[in-house]
């Protein structure tokens, strides 16, 4: 629980940052408490609970940036903090050669709740277990008659509430209480040698009642329904230049890796260039024709629900919805205090940090492909003679510039005139970014999200987003691969 | 606040008094320090010092794991108090293993460099001898980060056993650029000062960038390439190996190493070998999480499948002793080493008759973890070898192939070696230069892309 004396050491520490000459200073306490609960093949292994919090004072000091953190919160070990990091950011300022501000941004002071109906805070690990329990028992019943096994099936189910209390020295106090769950699990299915499998992440914002409102168990047994007749029917892909139908599912991930990613203004700038890499796009490519006027892909923290809610973000700034590409066109990157300032453009609160041990940096929240004008996913499909649906994805990367992206299909079907046919053994849409962005024709209305961790920073840091969008339709595009 | 040692003995007094029948608490303290650097200016200088305490209880054949970072005695009391009441709630555990009922005492392993206890006096210096060395290579600028710290581990269980240990690493990730598609990588991985060399790293990564002007994509469809692999990219694929090694990947069907023990997996000049702890080890462990002895397990000698990664639950499970790679619920690798071979990088070009040099990737990702197909994307050093000479810089490939294939085409490796762990490698690994046959390079269809601004 995030303590009252948690708020004071917090409030200490920027105060004391600025006493001791640093220009900015931003102290964030950030943990929680959580359920987990692992199920393979059938077998529960031991529930696991986390209890976990810790603080982080970020300073700019002779424009230099200084980042401390730890989980010894006492008033012994946090009161040395603000001067270690301030000394930390000034003896490094000989090797800044490029100064950092972090601007005018408008501060929020704000309390940021999630609703829950059925509280995720000491949730009994012994109903997460049933959960996972009765989507096993569904799963491992389908094997009768399929002539499939599906021997092997990892789950986890994990229940938590992510609290946060974030103070800068230009006025930003924001407290939130964010309770989540989340679904993750790999089933394989077996034919003889033959193997196919499906990995799965379903993830909501609020109590535990997602289970029911995502109907947890029906979608997961039809998961393991599908991944079944793939074995048993999937035939050869066809390859070459042909219409592509990608799902939400498809374009979600599409959205995400090659727009999304691209137009974070940290790596335009060059800062995450040693790993996370860089951008095809630079700091003056706003306007920049990437897609057809069909391209439509936004960024939204404020969707309810959503695995990527972050209406304020870590740097006490209030998020907004972004417009990445409209009609085509680049029209907005994702920002945070630092890069809006360099930039000379609005800051829409982007900033996020996994947990109390890491940096903030710009994130994605919620990242989807806008929906279009077809009522239905068949009215769009009627528009392909000869194509594939690509429903959903195994492997997928992509380059460090995003520019050359690869998803290989697991749920695909072949399309023949208007209609979609048979399945077919992953086949690959191995693709550039403008390539497959100037490809689209036409979307559906129908929007639909999926969870993810997105990856990004040193060290590592994973947090949890939504990807999504409608079905998306690209005209003349290429298929490889097909086994 | 009580250390380390007086909070885990602390912990099991709680767990005994409350009736559980064992308990083990693991505390890990880490010391770290980071300097990350882009445009070949510093954006962060970091300190973290965390604590984090894993406790496990069983009682009647029931059991659960509890993670807390808060090691004041009233949080830890209280705590412990939720688990073992949640424990409790829950039905037997069918894959409960009690703890060996004598467990034995692990002396302080005295080895790490007490250096990178508190290094962040020696971070500005490596980094700008690291930057120098890249822009004196040709780089234009470079972008990278710069970590060193210290982790101890302490561990008291009921039955005994007690423990503490400590590793140190030093690492260094440098990316150097002379144009927007012109880069190159350098590492420097040591667990200590005196093998860490960043001007080397610097050198390295400038070099490339400089070399990787003018790159140009393959000409063609998909087709098969000899392909040498540097220990950065080879590691990164063969820590996967190692992470397939463990029985509960095996189980979990997420190994394509499934039903192949004593079965070849791989060329007769692999030799793939866990390490607990050993001069160099970058992650040096003496006990694991279960207060078990690490060892050194042999997983794949002449391209063999020798044996898994065990904890104490999964060797009952198959039929064997632990290997000391606990993981409470999933046993790892702690350090691996691929043996040398006899060949060197001149020697290895000079082989090939028309291949790839790769010389780092990232995004490794499989279609099935089961059959260990998978694709990852080569970047930076990247060149095109014909009749023995390296070529013509190369951009915008991926290699698309799976594991087994590709360990079992091993042709030649390099008698130099390196430890890596970075971004792409989190399970520390001592590797050589690997030349594999027969490797499918794909590229993505579409346009050349705008030209940013």
């Amino acid at each position: 629980m995030l303590l009252e004396e948690y708020r004071d050491l917090a409030d200490y520490c920027v105060k004391e940052a600025r006493r001791l000459g640093a220009e900015y200073a931003e102290a964030r306490v950030h943990g929680g408490t959580g359920t987990g609960f692992l199920l393979k093949n059938g077998e529960p292994q031991p529930s696991m609970i986390e209890d976990s919090f810790g603080i982080a004072v970020r300073v700019i000091a002779g424009g230099a940036m200084g980042f401390s953190a730890t989980n010894l919160l006492s008033k012994e070990k946090v009161r040395d903090i603000p001067a270690k990091t301030v000394r930390m950011a000034k003896s490094s300022a000989r090797v800044v050669k490029e100064p950092i501000a972090m601007g005018d941004s408008k501060s929020s002071a704000r309390k940021v709740r999630v609703e829950e109906k059925e509280p995720v805070e000491g949730a009994d690990p012994n109903w997460l277990k049933s959960v996972l329990l009765e989507i096993d028992k569904r799963v491992v019943a389908l094997q009768a008659g399929a002539g499939v096994k599906i021997p092997n099936r990892i789950m986890v189910a994990s229940a938590g509430v992510e609290e946060k209390y974030i103070v800068t020295s230009d006025g930003a106090r924001v407290e939130s209480r964010v309770p989540r769950f989340n679904f993750f699990g790999i089933f394989t299915a077996m034919k003889g040698g033959d193997a196919a499998q499906r990995t799965l992440q379903q993830g909501e914002t609020g109590g535990l009642e997602i289970v029911r409102r995502i109907r947890l168990l029906e979608l997961v047994e039809a998961e393991a329904r599908t991944l079944t007749e793939v074995l048993m029917e999937a035939e050869k892909a066809p390859t070459g230049i042909m219409d592509v139908v990608l799902s939400p599912e498809l374009s979600g991930i599409a959205a995400h890796e090659s727009v999304g990613h691209p137009q974070e203004a940290d790596r335009i700038l060059g800062r995450e260039g040693a790993q996370a890499g860089e951008s095809y796009l630079s700091k003056d490519s706003l306007g920049m024709k990437v897609g057809s006027e069909e391209a439509n892909v936004s960024d939204d923290p404020t969707l309810a629900h959503s695995n990527g809610y972050a209406p304020v973000d870590d740097e006490g700034v209030v998020a907004k919805k972004r417009h990445l590409i409209v009609n085509g066109k680049v029209t907005e990157f994702l920002q945070n205090r630092a890069t809006s300032s360099l930039l000379g453009v609005r800051n829409n609160g982007s900033s996020r940090s996994a947990a109390f041990d890491r940096e903030p940096i710009i994130r994605m929240s919620n990242t989807f492909v806008e929906p279009g004008d077809y009522a239905t996913t068949e009215e769009l499909l009627k528009e392909v003679k000869d194509g594939i649906y690509l429903k959903s994805f195994t492997e997928w990367n992509i380059d460090d510039k995003r520019l050359n992206q690869r998803y290989t299909g697991l749920e695909a079907y072949l399309i023949k005139n208007g209609e979609t046919t048979k399945l077919v053994r992953a086949p690959v849409l191995e693709i550039t970014t403008p390539a497959l962005w100037g490809s689209v024709k036409g979307r559906s209305k129908r929007l639909e999200f999926e969870a993810a961790n997105c990856g990004k920073g040193d060290p590592m840091q994973g947090i949890p987003v939504w990807t999504g969008g409608p079905d998306t339709l690209l005209a003349g595009v290429r298929i490889a691969g097909g086994s | 606040m009580m250390g380390p040692e007086e909070s885990n003995e602390f912990g099991v007094g709680v767990a005994k008094k409350l009736g559980a029948d064992e308990a083990i608490l693991l505390t890990a303290i880490s010391n770290e320090r980071m300097s990350r650097f882009a445009n070949s200016s510093v954006t962060v200088t970091k300190s973290v010092t965390e604590s984090g305490q894993m406790v496990y209880l069983a009682k009647g054949g029931r059991r659960i794991i509890g993670s807390s970072s808060n090691p004041e005695k009233a949080s830890l009391e209280r705590f412990i108090g939720l688990l073992y009441k949640s424990m409790m709630s829950l039905p037997k555990d069918p894959g409960y293993v009690p703890l060996p009922p004598r467990g034995r005492e692990f002396r302080p392993k005295a080895s790490h460099d007490k250096r990178l206890e508190s290094a962040e006096g020696l971070l500005a210096g490596y980094v700008e001898e690291a930057i120098g060395s890249a822009e004196s290579a040709g780089a234009r600028r470079t972008a990278g980060s710069l970590e060193a710290g210290v982790t101890s581990h302490h561990i008291a269980a009921s039955n005994g056993a007690v423990g503490r240990d400590a590793s140190s690493k030093i690492l260094l990730n440098i990316r150097a650029f002379t144009d927007k598609d012109a880069s190159g990588h350098g590492l420097s991985c040591s667990a200590d000062v005196r093998g860490f060399h960043p001007g080397r790293a610097g050198a390295t990564a400038g070099s490339h960038s400089k070399r990787m002007r003018d790159a140009r994509g393959l000409s063609g469809e998909a087709r098969k390439y000899e392909v040498l692999m540097s220990p950065t990219v080879a590691s990164n694929l063969l820590q996967l190996v190692g992470e397939f090694s463990s029985a509960f990947s095996v189980e979990a069907g997420t190994s394509y190493l499934a039903d192949k023990l004593g079965k070849k997996v791989a060329s007769e000049s692999l030799d793939l070998t866990d390490l607990g702890k050993g001069d160099g080890c970058l992650a040096a462990r003496t006990f694991d999480d279960e207060g078990q002895p690490t060892q050194t397990t042999k997983l794949i000698e002449g391209g063999v499948l020798k044996s898994y990664l065990h904890n104490l639950s999964t060797a009952k499970r198959f039929k064997t002793k632990t290997t000391g790679n606990a993981g409470l619920i999933e046993p790892g690798p702690w350090n691996l080493e691929v043996a040398r071979g006899d060949s060197d990088y001149d020697e290895m070009v000079r082989e090939m008759k028309h291949g790839l040099v790769l010389t780092s990737n990232w995004y490794t990702r499989f279609k099935n973890y089961r059959t260990g197909e998978f694709s990852t994307v080569p970047r930076d050093g990247t060149y095109l070898v014909e009749s023995g000479e390296v070529r013509a810089p190369i951009k915008g490939i991926r290699i698309s192939d799976s594991l087994e294939r590709m360990f079992s085409s091993i042709r030649l490796l390099s008698k130099d070696r390196e430890w890596v762990q970075w971004w792409e490698v989190d399970n520390p690994t001592l590797c050589p230069w690997v030349l594999v046959d027969g490797v499918t390079v794909t590229k993505a269809y579409g346009e050349s892309p705008p030209r940013a601004g």
